[in-house]
């Protein structure tokens, strides 16, 4: 089809997990570190150094590729990809290479996502890779600097890339299917995605017969739907004045929205990958593999299954809960307490999530619980598992509930001290509901005889009724009154 | 042929500043020295698997932390707040 | 006054331990022996004359205190050289390269380290060619060294500092690296013994990089007794190399055997100097007057042995040299005002012209285009030598030929010509292409000039060539010392 659009992508996930580096045994959490002071003679590229391969950095990246569905060769190497950068320690990077040979973690995989139609992408291949170091800049401007400031703590940080065929049709599309890799290496694992630079995506895009072009620089998973609906945008319009669409590679620009031509020399660059010689060529034997496949963790896909079967859940509550693992192990932390899954999955997906949305920056350090509370809130698993019982006990109303959410995740008090603390449990004395509706149906004559024969005026007395106990009123019983009281009077 | 653009290309790649005359010296060396080792191409080799060391997975590397003692730049002259001074990107 | 420089490592040891002289003495005669002659040799980069003596005289307080043998070390005071392209922690390192001229390691690499617990001391750097490339010494920054039989010839290389220092008793063993005959070469135009262990068999760690999947760590010392009194330190499988490998090897032994089966490369004796040939052929003869069975034999993929090595050796090169850039290591030169790729092009032009010839053979065999033409055939070509190889260990126990094809030579008569100057190797890559461990000793003079003999063993069979080294040396008794 003349316009049909094709996406792939490029996805770098950092395995944040891991203890030490790719190569070395430097601590492989840089972040927040002054300058240099995480490095070792092997990261920062000594002369006489030799690599270190990290037995669990291959251990998690077989890990994805299983979930992902690659085949994994029963040898891997690692290449050599020559070329010059000042971020680079040898003027190499040690990554990973397929065209001499299957080499790499994994190939030839394939992960299904839901549009609200099945898709699914194929997997061309995953490898492992080392991190650069970072280039800082005076005035934060490459273009305005005398000189560059290197730092080489991330230098050495294991890296998988993830890469895929040219599957997707839409930015849309693919804002899933990242939400969807996120899932996958949190369940796994092998990630904290919500450090910053964990996850890293490039994009390639094409229109028709179109060239294909590249899209760097995309800070974060988020910005990546709004670059590919920029870049289409672009080249469509292109396309309709007949401007040739060239093949090339673009930068993103988060701050103005726009992707730009990349600068400088760009010329495709003669990388003479070779395998490294100072790797062995690692045999993963088949009891590894199926050890492997065997201890892996419950992924996205098989949890929700088990939400829906088990716990009776909706497919939208659930996907909402699994897109999230902190929110899906809250669940499960809070019916481990108080077994009632549909009510508290509600909660947590029509109530909790706005808080969470909200408060929905980077986190500096891992929640290695992972399971009781939720990175920035107060709130803890105990809170919402109380909450629903309260309710379901009929001790306070859904309204009051609501209610105390606001106050729970601003003091982390539990619901059952907030109801006593403001004594706001549920009145379910008749003669005070009784006295209520007398007062009502005194004010709201009209609406009285209206409810005689429509019961949404019925619902307009009850919620004034609310109003006037200041929503402590149990509404079935203030209800059931109210129908009495219509009945009684006519 | 090894050609003297080639040459030049080379010494790009390499990130190697060469003289003209540099130039043209290795272009005849390099010509002769490839010329030798295009012996390569008497043998057939189709079957054969090039060598490698090999280790099993268990073999590796603990993921263990050992922070390194001292300041593995400390020699060097280009320091400024801690960073590596480095030559301007553009 | 004894002359205590010219004793074998052996003998310092026994003799420090025996209190028949103290560490500290003889260290002195070293460093005023090289104080006196390396202006003539030029074996020494740099000499620890302070470090030195301080460790000495640590060992001579550890001998006094009545310390146990093992405690003071197997190697107890002994004078080691160690080539200048292995990191030694405080001690400039430089590759004799400008590219390197002040860089001060800050770690020790395994082998030094394993020497110095050990107790051995280390007395200086030794000259090479530049990172290694080259087999006359005569590519370094610090000029060449000079062969200590005759200082108008070239000592061999790229260990040329690591010979010459042994033949002229400037140092009792050192260490030099082996990527196509680095350490053999220099051992038969010195006449002294160098060794080449089985790849794998030995740390690189430590050890600067020119082509990684060819080189070694190797011992030289003036008896075979020496050389394998320096493996049972270095040897071993090293946490910090991942390519080395555990083999549950006993200590080696020195210990008069015969019986072993010896094959003469006909290739390489045929393809050498007349003199050299003759000195092989009775080199053979001797083996066969203790009771060994001779036999010559032909060994066909020799031919490409010599273009697969240098495929190999300019590839790995071109990439093991990338980092020098001079932003962490390097020599004086501001980046202020340079563009990051004119300075880069511009640091990297003071290599010296066989790096960059190198270099720039090395990124052309690994182009675009070029990969599956060159260097993986020269791989492929590998195994097939290995296969051969492995097939005459089944009749043979040791497989001998000349160390050199040509004599030592002079100053300058091949270094305007690359690929001559390759042709010197032909011998002596085939052991670094399989991984196979080979030895060169002293086998004879011709001119007044070092013959040496090359003997080769199986995969990790150094205990054999240690057996038939041992034997022939004890024979022959070939003269050791020049006259300096």
């Amino acid at each position: 089809m003349a316009s049909e659009i094709k996406i792939g992508l490029e996805i770098h996930c950092q395995l944040t997990y891991l203890k030490s580096k790719l190569f070395c045994p430097c601590y492989s959490d840089y972040r927040f570190k002054s300058p240099n002071s995480n490095i070792c003679p092997i990261c920062s590229g000594l002369p006489g150094t030799l690599p270190l391969l990290n037995q669990s950095a291959l251990e998690h990246a077989c890990l994805l590729s299983i979930s992902l569905g690659c085949k994994i060769p029963n040898e891997i190497i690692f290449y050599r990809k020559n070329y010059f950068y000042p971020d680079l320690p040898k003027n190499f990077q040690l990554t990973q290479y397929n065209a001499y040979g299957i080499t790499s973690i994994g190939i030839d995989g394939k992960l299904e996502y839901d549009t609200g139609t099945t898709k699914h992408a194929r997997i061309r291949r995953t490898q492992l890779e080392e991190d650069p170091g970072r280039l800082v800049y005076e005035n934060n401007s490459m273009d305005n600097s005398f000189y560059t400031l290197i730092d080489y703590n991330r230098a050495g940080v294991s890296l998988v890339e993830i890469v895929t065929e040219p599957d997707f049709i839409a930015p849309k599309d693919v804002r899933i299917f990242l939400n969807k890799i996120t899932s996958i290496v949190e369940h796994l694992r092998i990630c904290d995605t919500r450090l910053e630079g964990a996850v890293r995506c490039d994009a390639n895009v094409s229109i028709g017969e179109g060239r294909r072009v590249e899209i760097k620089n995309i800070g974060s998973f988020k910005e990546v739907e709004k670059a590919l609906s920029y870049e289409i945008t672009r080249q469509k319009t292109m396309s309709a004045r007949e401007i040739e669409i060239k093949a090339e590679t673009r930068h993103w620009d988060e701050a103005r929205k726009i992707t730009k031509q990349a600068r400088g020399k760009e010329t495709e660059e003669d990388y003479r990958y070779f395998p490294e010689p100072d790797i062995p060529t690692i045999v993963l034997d088949n009891s590894f593999l199926l050890a492997l496949e065997r201890n892996m963790p419950e992924l996205p896909d098989q949890r929700r299954r088990r939400f829906i079967t088990n716990y009776e859940l909706g497919d939208h509550v659930s996907q909402v809960l699994i897109d999230n693992k902190e929110l899906s192990d809250f669940f499960e932390s809070a019916i481990a307490i108080y077994p009632a899954p549909k009510a508290i999955a509600n909660w947590i997906v029509s109530d909790l999530i706005k808080f969470i949305n909200a408060n929905n920056h980077y986190q500096s350090e891992r929640n290695d619980e992972g399971s009781t509370s939720i990175s920035g809130l107060r709130i803890e698993a105990k809170h919402i598992a109380e909450l629903a019982k309260l309710v379901d006990q009929d001790i306070i109303s859904r309204t009051t509930a609501k209610g105390l959410i606001n106050q729970m995740i601003k003091t982390g008090e539990m619901p059952s001290h907030l109801v006593q603390k403001t004594n706001a449990s549920k009145i379910d004395d008749q003669n005070i509901i009784l006295d209520a509706i007398e007062t009502v149906f005194k004010d709201e004559r009209s609406a009285v005889n209206d409810a005689r024969q429509n019961s949404k005026a019925t619902n307009f007395l009850l919620g004034k009724i609310m109003h006037l106990t200041k929503g402590k009123a149990d509404p079935k019983i203030a209800l059931d009154l109210i129908n009495k009281k219509l009945i009684d009077s006519t | 042929m090894v050609s003297r653009d080639e040459i030049k290309h080379l010494g790009w790649l390499s990130r190697l500043e060469l003289t003209e005359e540099e130039i043209s010296k290795y272009t005849l060396q390099i010509e002769e020295i490839i010329g030798y080792l295009d012996k390569l191409d008497s043998i057939s080799l189709s079957e054969i698997e090039p060598v490698r060391s090999r280790k099993n997975i268990s073999e590796l590397r603990k993921d263990r932390i050992e922070p390194f003692k001292g300041d593995p730049l400390e020699g060097s002259k280009n320091r400024k707040d801690g960073f590596i001074k480095g030559p301007r990107l553009s | 006054m004894v002359n205590l420089c010219s004793l074998t490592a052996e003998q310092i040891v026994k003799g420090i331990i025996n209190e028949e002289f103290s560490a500290e003495e003889y260290i002195s005669q070293i460093l005023e022996r090289i104080e006196k002659i390396d202006d003539k040799v030029n074996a020494f980069v740099i000499v620890d004359n302070s470090g030195a003596l301080e460790k000495a005289r640590l060992i001579d307080k550890k001998v006094r205190n009545g310390e146990d043998e093992k405690d003071i070390g197997s190697l107890a005071g002994v004078a080691v050289g160690v080539k200048d392209n292995i990191c030694t922690r405080g001690l400039r390192t430089t590759c004799a390269s400008k590219m390197l001229q002040d860089y001060v390691p800050p770690y020790d690499a395994t082998v030094v380290r394993k020497l110095k617990d050990d107790g051995a001391i280390v007395v200086g750097k030794l000259n090479l060619d530049e990172f290694a490339m080259g087999s006359t010494t005569e590519f370094s920054m610090y000029g060449s060294t000079h062969n200590p039989w005759n200082t108008t010839f070239v000592p061999g290389g790229s260990s040329g500092g690591s010979g010459a220092s042994v033949a002229a008793s400037e140092c009792a063993i050192s260490l030099g690296s082996d990527t196509g005959g680095s350490v053999r070469c220099p051992a038969s135009f010195c006449s002294v013994v160098g060794l080449k262990p089985t790849y794998g068999h030995v740390s690189r760690f430590g050890l600067i990089s020119y082509a990684n999947s060819l080189e070694q760590v190797g011992p030289m010392g003036k008896t075979v007794s020496d050389v394998v009194m320096v493996m049972n330190s270095i040897s071993g499988i090293d946490n910090n190399d991942q390519t080395t490998v555990d083999n549950d090897i006993p200590k080696y032994t020195i210990k008069r055997n015969g019986n072993i089966r010896v094959g003469l490369l006909k290739e390489m004796v045929e393809g050498a100097e007349p003199e050299i040939s003759k000195c092989i052929y009775s080199a053979m003869d001797l083996f066969s007057s203790l009771d060994c069975e001779c036999e010559e034999i032909s060994m066909k993929s020799i031919e490409y042995a010599l273009a697969s090595y240098y495929t190999i050796a300019m590839a790995e090169s071109s990439s093991n040299l990338a980092r020098y850039d001079n932003i962490r290591y390097g020599f004086d030169l501001s980046s202020d005002s340079y563009e990051w790729n004119a300075y880069f092009a511009k640091v990297r032009s003071n290599f010296g012209e066989e790096v960059k010839r190198r270099i720039i053979a090395g990124s052309y065999v690994l182009s675009s285009g070029y990969y599956g033409k060159y260097y993986l055939k020269a791989q492929k070509v590998r195994t097939i030598l290995k296969q051969e190889i492995t097939s005459l260990f089944k009749t043979f126990d040791v497989l001998i030929g000349p160390t050199m094809p040509v004599l030592p030579f002079k100053f300058g008569e091949k270094i305007d010509d690359p690929l001559k100057m390759y042709m010197v190797d032909i011998n002596t890559v085939i052991a670094n292409l399989t991984g196979i461990p080979a030895i060169s000793i002293p086998a004879g003079f011709s001119k007044k000039l070092p013959i040496g003999l090359q003997i080769m063993a199986g995969e990790f069979q150094e205990q054999m060539l240690f057996n038939a080294a041992f034997l022939f040396e004890s024979t022959a008794n070939i003269q050791r010392s020049p006259e300096l």
